[in-house]
């Protein structure tokens, strides 16, 4: 028998040869892979980002669990897909217009995969053009924007005024996140929240995002 | 030599911002001026008139060195800023010959400056750490195997922060010495990368010979090419620092004058830091454009306690800002408005 605490251990840990060793002996067993996701894998990234906001663990730590989860979680993919399981939520994310830092966005990105929602990664200086075309595509109910400059923060003004004009504002909740962004700045550009932090944006997707 | 001076500045409670965009975003052809060595040297003196200080501190652009090294992959100034390398450069490309136009006008500025004005003329490059950081699309991950043990030769992308290690020393050393031929008597070196987010302590811990390795000794050879030329060093890092990379910013770089960001806390941090390095900074200048968040009351307070626990440390200290004051569009009058606070509040 798979040892899952391992799968649950090599997440922590980030050790990504580990974590997809398991997934694959466990599979081979048998093993649902859902309970395997929803048992182990979901809890082990919410020990990271508590551990993350704890300051035990710091962004490196963070990123190598996220790479543990990846690698545990590519050989479910094609299972869950055939078995019509659905996300958590569906999330387009990006840094704004202008704004070429992805570090933090990266961040929220895989902690929010890790967390069981499926993520379109649009990268850095992305066009309000760009959100909406993915909003279309994905039919995402979630919006991350990201910024780092305080120059380019009036850019996620711009977006969320593009996508109310688009006429998909209300089909998302857009959150918003970097270092000069504030819970006060959030709420007056329309924001539907904001977090501080990597961990926190997940707390907030599973919050208020559905 | 600018130790003395920075030291003399302290000792007659200097204040100073990092505020050249400031003033260069006054100016209707600022994006012209960037390309313009004259026109740019011209606004470091003008900026350096404006808050009243004797340094000629240049325009903060951390994307000059990256530029010119990948320029020699024949890519343009606005390639380069977008570009990263996937798996780290195949072949190790050095950067030679003519620089791109802006950093010629960096470097053109201060030569205006060393011949027209009688300010201290300052260069500025971006570490070779923080360097590394812009050329990989990913730095993190790879520089955390590199530090829990995964050598070059086990995975791709540590031999990929390798290579651009040396790369981004390279191109580092090279605007160095091209800014000291143009007169420079200071440089600046910005690594505000080299931080708790990208280095992590609990990985340090475990391996503390990583910080001097990917850190502390690139940036010695590049102060190694100062010293030869009589230069000294200011270095600059507004990242989120644990005690450990202040002290050693301060004991093993041993710079003129250290500046930090925001998130320290100075009065504390003068303890770990020799007492001929002048510390430098560290209002939160970044949120000068909110007033929600940074009032002027509050900028005039922390202004106040800044200077009152400086001066109780006794430790030689330049108040400014934490890193470059930013124009920010419509939020001008506001940030400046609280730049004269900082500069001018509670003076004798």
């Amino acid at each position: 028998m798979a040892d899952l605490q391992k799968l649950y251990d090599a997440i922590l840990d980030g050790d990504a040869k580990t974590s997809a060793a398991v997934i694959h002996e466990a599979l081979a067993e048998g093993a649902d892979p859902v309970s395997l996701i929803s048992g182990y894998m979901v809890p082990a990234m919410d020990e990271v980002g508590r551990r993350y906001e704890a300051e035990e663990y710091f962004v490196p730590e963070l990123l190598l669990a996220a790479r543990a989860m990846k690698a545990a979680l590519e050989p479910l993919r094609p299972l869950l897909a055939a078995s019509g399981a659905q996300p958590a939520g569906r999330v387009v994310i990006g840094t704004v217009k202008g704004d070429l830092h992805d570090i933090g966005k990266n961040l929220v990105a895989s902690m929010l995969e890790g967390g069981g929602f499926e993520v379109m990664d649009l990268g850095a200086d992305v066009s309000p053009e760009k959100f909406i075309d993915a909003v279309r595509a994905s039919g995402a109910n979630i919006v991350c924007l990201s910024a780092l400059l305080t120059v380019t923060m009036p850019s996620m003004k711009k977006t969320i005024e593009a996508l109310d004009a688009a006429g998909v504002r209300q089909q998302v909740k857009v959150f918003v996140g970097g270092a000069p962004v504030t819970e006060q700045y959030a709420r007056e550009i329309g924001a539907d929240g904001y977090s501080e932090t990597a961990s926190g944006a997940v707390a907030l997707a599973r919050r208020i995002g559905n | 030599m600018a130790r003395e001076f920075f030291l003399r500045l302290a000792a007659e409670r200097h204040r100073a911002i990092v505020g050249t965009d400031l003033v260069l975003n006054q100016h209707a052809a600022a994006e012209d001026v960037r390309r313009d060595g004259a026109g740019l040297g011209r606004v470091v003196a003008e900026s350096a008139a404006r808050w009243k200080t004797p340094l000629a501190i240049p325009l903060m652009d951390l994307r000059l060195e990256k530029a010119d090294l990948l320029a020699a992959y024949g890519m343009d100034e606005e390639e380069a800023d977008r570009f990263h390398f996937e798996a780290g450069p195949a072949e190790a490309v050095y950067p030679e010959g003519a620089f791109p136009e802006r950093q010629r006008a960096q470097i053109e500025a201060i030569s205006w400056v060393a011949t027209n004005t009688d300010l201290l003329p300052m260069g500025m490059v971006i570490g070779p750490f923080s360097l590394m950081t812009k050329l990989l699309a990913d730095p993190i991950t790879p520089l955390a195997l590199a530090l829990s043990g995964v050598a070059a030769e086990d995975d791709a992308g540590v031999a990929a922060v390798e290579r651009c290690c040396r790369l981004s020393e390279a191109a580092v050393l090279r605007s160095v010495k091209a800014q000291i031929e143009a007169g420079a008597r200071a440089i600046i070196v910005c690594e505000p990368a080299a931080n708790v987010v990208f280095l992590s302590p609990r990985q340090l811990a475990k391996r503390p010979g990583a910080f001097a390795r990917f850190v502390l000794e690139p940036n010695l050879r590049v102060r190694s090419a100062m010293d030869a030329a009589g230069v000294d060093l200011v270095f600059h890092d507004c990242g989120h620092l644990d005690d450990s990379m202040v002290r050693a910013f301060g004991e093993v770089v041993h710079p003129a004058m250290l500046s930090l960001g925001s998130s320290r806390t100075l009065w504390q941090d003068a303890r770990l830091v020799p007492r001929d390095v002048v510390l430098f900074g560290n209002l939160p200048t970044r949120m000068f454009y909110s007033d929600a968040d940074m009032p002027r009351e509050l900028v005039a307070r922390q202004t106040r306690e800044l200077a009152a626990r400086m001066a109780d440390t006794g430790h030689p200290h330049i108040l400014g800002s934490e890193c470059d004051v930013l124009h920010v569009d419509g939020a001008s009058e506001t940030i400046i408005s609280k730049v004269d606070i900082l500069l001018c509040e509670d003076r004798a």
